[in-house]
C-alpha cells in the first residue's frame, strides 16, 4: 500500500512538473507573440484564397471549376482558352490541321518545350496523356467518350501527334485544352499496381506549366515557383511564386483580402461582400459576364410538367426581375435561354418569359391533368438555389399551385437527377463552363441522347435533337451557330426549363495585382499574365 | 486494487465500444439517399463510368459484405480510399489530426488554467462583485455562439488592433513536420521565430474554443468548492487554525476538482466537435473541415474514419479522466 501511495505521489509530482512545463511553454508562446513579428515573404508572391479544397492535383481526375488553378498553372495543353468571350489559342501546339472528313486532327508541338524536370515534351507524352485520361474514366474523360477510342492516338514523330476520332465531332477542338500533358516517364516511374500513377500524381505534379510545384498539403493548398524555361515567353514582369490556399469561409476570404494576407479570391462572392470590398481602399473588382447559367431543371417526363401549358405557367410564375434586381442586386445578367448570353450561337433579341401571373393562369386553365403539390429541389448550402425556389413557390401559390421545398446536399441531388422516378419536379441549379461551345449547355442539357445523364429534364424533341446532332458534326460555323440559336429558342419556347440568369464574375484583387485576364474556363486564375505593380 | 479493476474494465470495453461505433456509423452513412460515387465521378460522368467506380470501391456488394470488409480493413489500420480525394483516408487524416489535437489541447489547457482558479475565487467570494462579474462572463461564455465570437475576435484583434494574425496555422508552411504539432516542431527545430508565429496564430482560435469551456469549468469548480467548503473537515481545519489559503487551495480544491475533471474530459470531446466551426472561420487545416467536406460529399469512408477516430479520442480521454480521478481521490485507488 505504501509502495502504491509512493508511486501515486510520484506520478502526481510528475504530472505537476509536466503541467508546469506545459503552462510555461504556453506562457512563453503567448509572451513571444507580444514581440513584433518579422515578416519573411518572398518577393512578388501572389496568394489566392480559394473556396474549394485542392484535395487532388491529378489533372486527369480533377475537372471542376473550383480547382482549376492547379491545372492551368502547373500543366499545359495543346490549346488553351483565353479571355472573354473565350478564344481558343495555340499553346503547346504551334499549329494543327483537320482532315477533310473531320475525323483526323494533327497537332505539331512547339520545339524546345520542356517539362519541369528539363526533359523535352514529345508527341508520345500527348498520346500517354490522352490514353491516361480515357483509362481513368474520371475528370474530363466523359468529353472524349465515344469520340476518341483507346489506342487510336498516334505519335507520328517526336513533334507530331494525330488524333483519330471515331466520328466527326465539331466540339473536339473545344475539348482539347482539357488534355493536360503529363511527363510520361515521371508518371510511369510512380505507377503502382497499374494505377496510372494516380496515387502519386494526386499529391505531386509532372507537368510543364508556367509554375512548378514546390509544396503541397491537401489541407492547406499548394505553392509553386515560376518556371523560367516555359515555352511561352514571359513578360517583363511576373510573379515569382504563387500560393493557392483553401479558405472555406467567405468572411475569412474577404477579411484576408482586405488585410492584405491574400492578393485575390474567387469572383462569385455574395453581392454584399462585393459591396464591402468595393468600399475598401486597396481592392479592385474586375467585372465580367461569365458563362454559368442559373436555371430550374423541370421534369418534362412527368405529369403535369409533361404538358407545355403547365410548364409555361411555371415559367410565367417566376419573378425574374425581383430575383435579379432585389435579391441579387443586379449582379447577374438576365438570360432567357439555355445558353450564356455571351457565347456565339446564343439567340439575340429573345425576350423570354416574364413574371406575368395572368398569363400563367391562362396557361394553367388549359392544363387537363389534375393539379398536385410540386416538389421543388434545393441545393443545400447554396442560398440562391433556396431563394429562387422560395420565390417560385410564392408565385405558384398565387396561381393556386401548391409546392414544397426539398433541401438536400449536392450528392443527393445529383443522384436523384439521374433517376427518372426520383428526379424532383423541378430543381434550381447552375450549369458551368467545361468547354466553351454551345453544346456544353443546350446540347448536353436537352439532347434526348443525354437523357438520364446530362439531360436531367427528360426533355425530348426530335426537331431539337436534329439541330443539335447536326451542329455536333458540322464544321461550318455558320450552320452550327444557326442550329444552336434555333435549338435554344425552341427549348425556351417549350418552357423545358426556367431560365433565369447568366452569372457575372466580380474578381476581387489587391490593387497591386496587374494584368488580370479573365476567361470563364480559367476563372481569372491563370497567374502567368499577372504581375505586381511597380 | 479497485482503481486497477476500473482501468482494466474500461480497457476491456474499448473494443466493443469502437465496434459498436463502427456499426452505427457505417449503417447511418449508408442509409443516406445519396450517391457519393456519382458525385465523385463528376457532373459529366457517364453511367458506365459511375458503374465502374462503384465496383472499384466495392459499393456494388451487399451492405453486410461491405461492413464485414470494412471492419477487417480498419482492424489493420486501413480506412480505405477517399471517394473524393482518391487518397488513402489514413493519409488525409494524418495531415489534419495533429492540427485539431494541438488546437484542442491548447484550448483545454487555457480553459483549465484560467477556469479552475476563477472558479475557486468565485466560490470564495460568493455573492461579491467579483462573483457577479464572473457569473456574467461565464453565462456569456456558455451563451455566445462560437461562430459569432470567432468573427468578433477577428474583427477586433486582427483587423482593428492588428495584434494577431487573421487566420491560418502559420505564415507560409511552418516548421518541418516531425510530430505535426507545430508548437512542438518549432521547439524541436529551435526556431523561436516560427514558435512565435505559430503561437500568434494559435491565440484567436484557441481563445474562441477556450471561452465556453472555461465558463463550464468555472461553474463546476465554483459549485464543487462551495460544496466542499461547507464540509465538517473544513470546519475542523479552520478550528485547528489552518490558514484559509491553505485550506482552500490544498484541501478543498482537491475534493472539488473531481466534478471539474470529469467535465474537462467531456469538454475535450465537445471541443473537437466545436472545432468544425472554429476551423472554418480561422482557416485552421484540421479534421473538422475534413469531416464537413466528407459529409457534404457523402464520402462514406471519410465520415466513418472521422467518427471512429473522434470516438477513440473521446474514449481515451475519458479513460485518462478515470485515471486522474484515482490520482486525485485516494478512495478510488483503494
Amino acid at each position: 500500500m505504501t509502495l502504491i501511495r509512493h508511486r501515486v505521489t510520484h506520478t502526481v509530482n510528475r504530472l505537476r512538473s509536466i503541467g508546469l512545463a506545459g503552462l510555461s511553454g504556453i506562457a512563453v508562446g503567448i509572451a513571444l507573440t507580444v514581440l513584433p513579428i518579422t515578416e519573411v515573404e518572398a518577393k512578388s508572391k501572389f496568394v489566392f484564397a480559394n473556396s474549394s479544397a485542392y484535395d487532388n492535383l491529378d489533372p486527369h481526375i480533377v475537372f471542376d471549376v473550383g480547382r482549376v488553378a492547379s491545372r492551368i498553372n502547373l500543366y499545359d495543353g495543346l490549346l488553351r482558352w483565353e479571355d472573354n468571350p473565350p478564344q481558343l489559342v495555340n499553346w503547346l501546339a504551334e499549329s494543327y490541321s483537320i482532315s477533310a472528313d473531320g475525323k483526323a486532327y494533327t497537332f505539331v508541338l512547339r520545339k524546345g518545350a520542356k517539362f519541369h524536370d528539363g526533359s523535352p515534351i514529345e508527341a508520345s507524352d500527348v498520346v500517354y496523356s490522352m490514353e491516361r485520361t480515357i483509362a481513368l474514366k474520371k475528370g474530363a474523360s466523359a468529353l472524349f467518350a465515344g469520340v476518341v477510342e483507346p489506342g487510336t492516338t498516334k505519335a507520328l514523330d517526336a513533334q507530331t501527334v494525330e488524333f483519330h476520332l471515331s466520328q466527326a465531332s465539331a466540339i473536339f477542338l473545344a475539348t482539347v485544352p482539357e488534355i493536360h500533358v503529363v511527363n510520361t516517364d515521371l508518371v510511369k516511374k510512380h505507377e503502382k499496381d497499374g494505377d496510372w500513377g494516380t496515387a502519386w500524381l494526386s499529391s505531386h505534379e509532372a507537368g510543364s506549366g508556367s509554375y512548378e510545384l514546390k509544396r503541397y498539403d491537401p489541407a492547406i493548398g499548394f505553392t509553386a515557383a515560376r518556371f523560367a524555361d516555359h515555352f511561352m515567353p514571359w513578360g517583363k514582369k511576373y510573379y515569382d511564386e504563387i500560393d493557392f490556399r483553401t479558405v472555406v469561409e467567405i468572411n475569412s476570404r474577404v477579411l484576408g483580402l482586405m488585410k492584405g494576407d491574400f492578393q485575390g479570391t474567387d469572383g462569385y462572392l455574395p453581392q454584399d461582400q462585393i459591396i464591402r470590398l468595393k468600399a475598401a481602399d486597396d481592392i479592385a473588382i474586375y467585372e465580367e459576364e461569365s458563362m454559368r447559367i442559373f436555371y430550374a431543371a423541370v421534369h418534362n417526363g412527368r405529369a403535369p410538367m409533361n404538358d407545355i401549358n403547365f410548364r409555361k405557367a411555371l415559367s410565367y410564375s417566376f419573378d425574374y426581375d425581383g430575383f435579379i434586381t432585389n435579391i441579387l442586386s443586379g449582379s447577374v445578367a438576365r438570360d432567357p435561354v439555355p445558353l450564356p448570353n455571351n457565347i456565339w450561337g446564343a439567340p439575340k433579341d429573345v425576350k423570354g418569359y416574364t413574371y406575368d401571373l395572368e398569363k400563367a393562369k391562362e396557361h394553367l386553365a388549359m392544363v387537363k391533368e389534375p393539379q398536385r403539390e410540386l416538389v421543388i429541389g434545393v441545393l443545400a448550402g447554396y442560398n440562391q438555389s433556396e431563394q429562387a425556389a422560395a420565390l417560385l413557390q410564392n408565385g405558384l401559390s398565387k396561381i393556386g399551385i401548391k409546392s414544397k421545398l426539398l433541401i438536400e446536399p449536392w450528392p443527393v441531388v445529383s443522384n436523384k437527377m439521374r433517376d427518372e422516378a426520383q428526379m424532383y419536379d423541378l430543381v434550381f441549379l447552375w450549369k458551368s463552363t467545361y468547354y466553351a461551345d454551345p453544346n456544353n449547355w443546350v446540347g448536353e442539357m436537352y439532347n434526348s441522347s443525354k437523357i438520364g445523364s446530362r439531360n436531367n429534364s427528360w426533355y425530348s424533341n426530335p426537331e431539337v435533337d436534329k439541330l443539335l446532332d447536326e451542329a455536333l458534326i458540322s464544321t461550318d460555323m455558320k450552320v452550327r451557330a444557326a442550329n444552336y440559336e434555333k435549338a435554344a429558342t425552341m427549348v425556351m419556347e417549350d418552357a423545358a426549363g426556367i431560365f433565369v440568369y447568366n452569372t457575372k464574375w466580380f474578381g476581387p484583387f489587391n490593387k497591386s495585382v496587374q494584368g488580370v485576364r479573365f476567361c470563364p474556363i480559367g476563372n481569372g486564375q491563370e497567374v502567368r499574365w499577372m504581375y505586381p505593380k511597380g | 486494487m479497485k482503481f486497477l479493476v476500473l482501468v482494466v474494465n474500461r480497457c476491456l470495453w474499448f473494443l466493443p465500444t469502437v465496434l459498436g461505433l463502427m456499426v452505427i456509423t457505417f449503417t447511418i452513412s449508408h442509409l443516406i439517399p445519396a450517391d457519393p460515387i456519382a458525385a465523385a465521378a463528376g457532373e459529366n460522368a457517364t453511367a458506365e463510368q459511375i458503374a465502374a467506380l462503384r465496383v472499384k470501391f466495392g459499393l456494388d456488394q451487399p451492405i453486410y459484405v461491405q461492413l464485414y470488409r470494412y471492419v477487417l480493413a480498419v482492424a489493420q489500420g486501413d480506412f480505405g480510399i477517399s471517394l473524393y480525394t482518391q487518397r488513402p483516408i489514413v493519409f488525409d487524416i494524418a495531415t489534419r489530426l495533429p492540427a485539431t489535437l494541438e488546437l484542442t489541447f491548447v484550448a483545454v489547457l487555457i480553459a483549465a488554467t484560467l477556469g479552475i482558479p476563477l472558479g475557486v475565487l468565485s466560490a470564495t467570494h460568493r455573492n461579491s462583485p467579483l462573483d457577479h462579474v464572473l457569473r456574467v462572463i461565464t453565462v456569456s461564455g456558455l451563451a455566445i455562439a462560437a461562430f459569432w465570437l470567432a468573427i468578433l475576435f477577428q474583427l477586433l484583434f486582427a483587423m482593428k488592433l492588428g495584434w494577431t494574425p487573421l487566420q491560418g496555422r502559420v505564415d507560409g508552411w511552418g516548421p518541418d513536420s516531425v510530430t505535426g504539432f507545430f508548437l512542438i516542431d518549432a521547439v524541436l527545430m529551435g526556431d523561436l521565430e516560427i514558435l512565435q508565429d505559430v503561437a500568434a496564430h494559435m491565440i484567436l482560435p484557441a481563445a474562441t474554443l477556450a471561452f465556453p469551456a472555461m465558463a463550464t469549468i468555472v461553474r463546476f469548480t465554483r459549485a464543487g468548492v462551495l460544496e466542499a467548503i461547507n464540509s465538517n473537515y473544513v470546519m475542523y481545519e479552520e478550528a485547528m487554525g489552518f490558514p484559509r489559503r491553505i485550506i482552500v487551495w490544498k484541501y478543498v480544491l482537491r475534493n472539488a476538482l473531481i466534478g471539474t475533471v470529469t467535465q474537462i474530459g467531456l469538454i475535450f470531446g465537445i471541443l473537437i466537435a466545436n472545432g468544425v466551426v472554429v476551423e472554418a472561420v480561422f482557416d485552421w487545416p484540421g479534421l473538422g473541415l475534413y469531416a464537413v467536406s466528407s459529409i457534404l460529399q457523402s464520402d462514406y469512408n471519410g465520415i466513418m474514419a472521422f467518427a471512429i477516430i473522434a470516438g477513440v479520442i473521446f474514449i481515451v480521454v475519458n479513460l485518462l479522466v478515470d485515471i486522474t480521478h484515482g490520482l486525485i481521490d485516494p478512495r478510488e485507488s483503494r
